[in-house]
């Protein structure tokens, strides 16, 4: 494959990324329910419709439990689909989460991560996605305004794969990337449908189609039932290589490369790494270099896939390093540690003897800044020393 | 295709389809969604799909663990998401230039209860759909629970007959008028003793669609729930008619008007003596059981007057 063409550099949000993002990608049915802080993206991409921009039905539903519904039903019928959401508009889906991803409709949402628990918080923050991970959707967590736009495109790849055919949730920072205005690369249309074309080529999905006896979303119970969880495991075993596959793919036409599962970052001679995603790990970096001046060791692992886990990705990556501080935006209940860092123990004994170190930063819209991340740094370089640490440091209650 | 203005007169004349469901179908003896199951696709013919939900429907239209027991695509959904489902395949269809009759079709605890948002929505958005809602008053499927349709005094599980209680003390959600409100495209009424009314009501449904939004309210009887006797389901329907309990009429564009008028209108004690979910009533309950059949007739008459040419 030749390289695309160069985009038009614009400088745009975050949000006003996702709804370029989607229109890229020709979606035929859009269904949106605006909640801050994605609203934008719901109201560009009607402006599009309205305008002739974007051949598209555009549902104006009245929630998003609807919303979902409506893509899921569209998706059934054939559709490529689109939506968007954030916060208690994802939770308002969960129900019907499930149902799509059961149904392997491969529906391509946007979520502007915002904070999600039982009293209010209008702030950025993961537990959104964290509190549907096991809705069997695959999850990716984007940095910055440009990888909210590859990654859009990059998921219909993943979605639309006769070998995966699951929906694709891409994170990104709420309030943080929402609002910022950033130089984004935006790819011609014709360079996208030409990433995508392979799509077409594949057997044709099926689809529910009038008149024909097919049934879709049956009771299953027992066997049938089981059956079909199995092949959903199955399917989301099959995304990890297959990201890395599209990261590539990716890379080698549009000229960006991601790291597609996770992203490594000065890790190869690193003795301590910081395990972070999303915008903050702009940050770390920032901070990796500084402590690499000062002679530290320390190295950046960017989680991309939250869903399904890149076992084998970071095992590779943290074999043999001598401490791991993970950052969580979000927090779990039933462990001390935050959802990330807990989901990394599971592979401890892989990793090797590293202590582990958890931290819960960057809750409700609370910046995860540059001494944030050198005091991690310093701690990391204490604990990899073999002296004592702690395990769970809320940093925001330590200042 | 069926023209909606010719004269027909024995309900046979508006069948377009085959039966769609096998022989001996996990219904109850004489239950008359079953009877409307069957009749639906007879009249809108093969081109359409069933968006349905849990529900006492849910086992014959989705299958469990089997096919389902029809010959007609299908959809399943749980019971928040069907008219959503509903609207994203229609529009799909739609767009694609494919012919397609999308039904929705629920129990009375889906569309007054648990799914009445996205019915509102998707009635309000005017989508190209049709929604029956088989009206049982109250969830069947789960065991004779109320439902907002469960009418006033009637004992089910939740509202049973008790020492200092004894059934529901509000009554049921007047939905046909709730979704009147809404100005549907089309809407009826319809129940099984007036078969080639119902179907009549389903032709039109079906052009309607074509354009907008339609709602079909049913009236099904339960005879486990009620404690009906299995043979005598038609008659309680048409006794619901009878008296005025449950009216037969329909509204093009928010337009209502009779499709049937009772000369003269039996008590209601006459349709709620076929059925033991009133014998308790007393003859203060039965009064106010009277009233709101009263009611409820009064406004849709006042509206049908309003409306009149
Ligand atoms: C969200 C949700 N809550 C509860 C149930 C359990 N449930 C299954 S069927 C049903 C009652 C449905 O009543 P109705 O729509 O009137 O249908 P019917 O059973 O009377 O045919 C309920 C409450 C469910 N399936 N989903
Ligand atoms: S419980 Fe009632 S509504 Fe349900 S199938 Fe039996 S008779 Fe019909
Ligand atoms: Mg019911």
């Amino acid at each position: 494959m030749v390289s695309a063409q160069k985009g038009q550099v614009r400088v745009i949000t975050g949000n006003a990324v996702g709804a370029y993002g989607a229109l890229l990608c020709r979606p035929e049915v859009v269904a949106a329910y605006p909640i801050t802080p994605q609203s934008e993206i719901a109201e560009q991409i009607a402006q599009f419709v309205n305008n002739g921009e974007l051949d598209a039905e555009y549902v104006e539903v009245e929630g998003e439990n609807s919303a979902m519904n409506v893509v899921l039903g569209a998706s059934v019928a054939g559709a490529r689909v689109f939506t968007a959401t954030s916060s208690y508009g994802l939770v308002f889906m969960y129900d019907a989460l499930q149902e799509t991803s059961g149904y392997r409709a491969p529906v391509v949402m946007v979520n502007a991560n915002r904070e999600t628990p039982g009293i209010h918080a209008v702030s950025s923050g993961q537990q959104d996605m964290v509190s549907t991970r096991d809705t069997g959707w695959v999850q990716i967590i984007v940095e910055n305004d440009q990888e909210i736009l590859d990654q859009i495109i990059m998921s219909y790849r993943l979605a639309e794969d006769n070998n995966i055919l699951l929906p694709v949730m891409v994170n990104y920072d709420g309030f943080y990337l929402s609002y910022l205005a950033e130089a984004v690369e935006i790819p011609l249309i014709e360079d996208v449908d030409a990433f995508l074309a392979p799509l077409k080529k594949q057997t044709p999905r099926q689809k529910l189609v009038p008149g024909v006896n097919i049934g879709c979303g049956t009771h299953g119970i027992e066997m049938g039932y089981v059956e079909a969880r199995y092949k959903h495991c199955q399917a989301m075993e099959r995304v990890k290589p297959k990201v890395d596959e599209i990261d590539k793919a990716f890379g080698d036409y549009f000229g960006r490369y991601y790291g597609g599962q996770i992203e490594e970052y000065r890790t190869d001679d690193a003795d301590i790494i910081i395990l972070a995603s999303g915008s903050a790990t702009g940050t770390v970096r920032t901070v990796v270099d500084s402590k690499r001046e000062k002679g530290i060791k320390v190295g950046l692992v960017k989680l991309r896939l939250f869903r399904p886990f890149p076992a084998e990705r970071l095992i590779e990556a943290l074999q043999g390093k001598k401490a791991i501080g993970v950052i969580d935006r979000s927090v779990g209940f039933g462990w001390k540690y935050g959802p990330i860092c807990t989901e990394l123990r599971a592979l401890s004994r892989e990793i090797g003897t590293a202590p582990i170190l958890s931290y819960i930063d960057g809750l409700a819209n609370l910046d995860i800044t540059i001494p944030h991340i050198e005091r991690v740094v310093d701690e990391l370089d204490t604990a990899a020393k073999g002296k004592p640490y702690q395990e769970v440091t809320w940093i925001p209650m330590e200042e | 295709m069926v023209d909606a203005t010719k004269k027909r007169n024995r309900v046979f004349d508006y069948f377009i389809e085959e039966e769609q469901f096998a022989g001996g179908v996990a219904w109850c003896a004489g239950c008359p969604l079953e009877l409307t199951a069957r009749f639906v696709p007879k009249v809108l013919g093969k081109k359409m799909i069933f968006v349905g939900t849990p529900g006492c429907a849910a086992p014959v239209l989705h299958g469990q663990n089997i096919g389902a027991w029809h010959h007609l695509a299908y959809m399943a959904s749980v019971m928040t998401g069907v008219p959503s489902k509903a609207t994203g395949l229609s529009r799909y269809y739609h767009k694609t230039g494919q012919e397609a009759t999308v039904v929705c079709f629920t129990g009375d605890g889906c569309a007054t209860d648990v799914g009445f948002q996205p019915l509102s929505g998707a009635a309000e958005r005017n989508e190209r759909i049709i929604y029956i809602a088989y009206d049982n008053e109250g969830y069947m499927n789960t065991g004779n629970q109320r439902s907002s349709a469960t009418p006033l005094g009637a004992a089910t599980t939740t509202t049973p007959v008790g020492k200092i209680k004894r059934g529901k003390p509000t009554p049921a959600k007047n939905m046909p008028m709730v979704m009147l409100m809404h100005k549907p495209r089309y809407m009826a009424t319809a129940t099984l003793s007036h078969l080639e009314d119902f179907a009549k009501k389903l032709t039109k449904a079906k052009e309607a669609a074509k354009e907008g939004f339609v709602y079909l309210h049913v009236f099904a009887p339960c005879p486990v729930g009620w404690r009906i006797d299995s043979n005598r389901v038609i008659e309680v329907c048409r006794t619901a008619v009878r008296t005025n309990y449950f009216p037969l009429w329909e509204a093009e564009n928010g337009k209502p008007r009779f499709t049937l008028e009772v000369a003269s209108p039996k008590p209601v004690g006459e349709f709620t003596k076929l059925m033991r979910k009133f014998s308790h009533l007393d003859e203060n309950g039965m009064k106010d059981l009277q009233r709101t059949v009263d009611e409820r007739f009064a406004l849709i008459k006042g509206l049908c007057e309003v409306y009149k040419e």
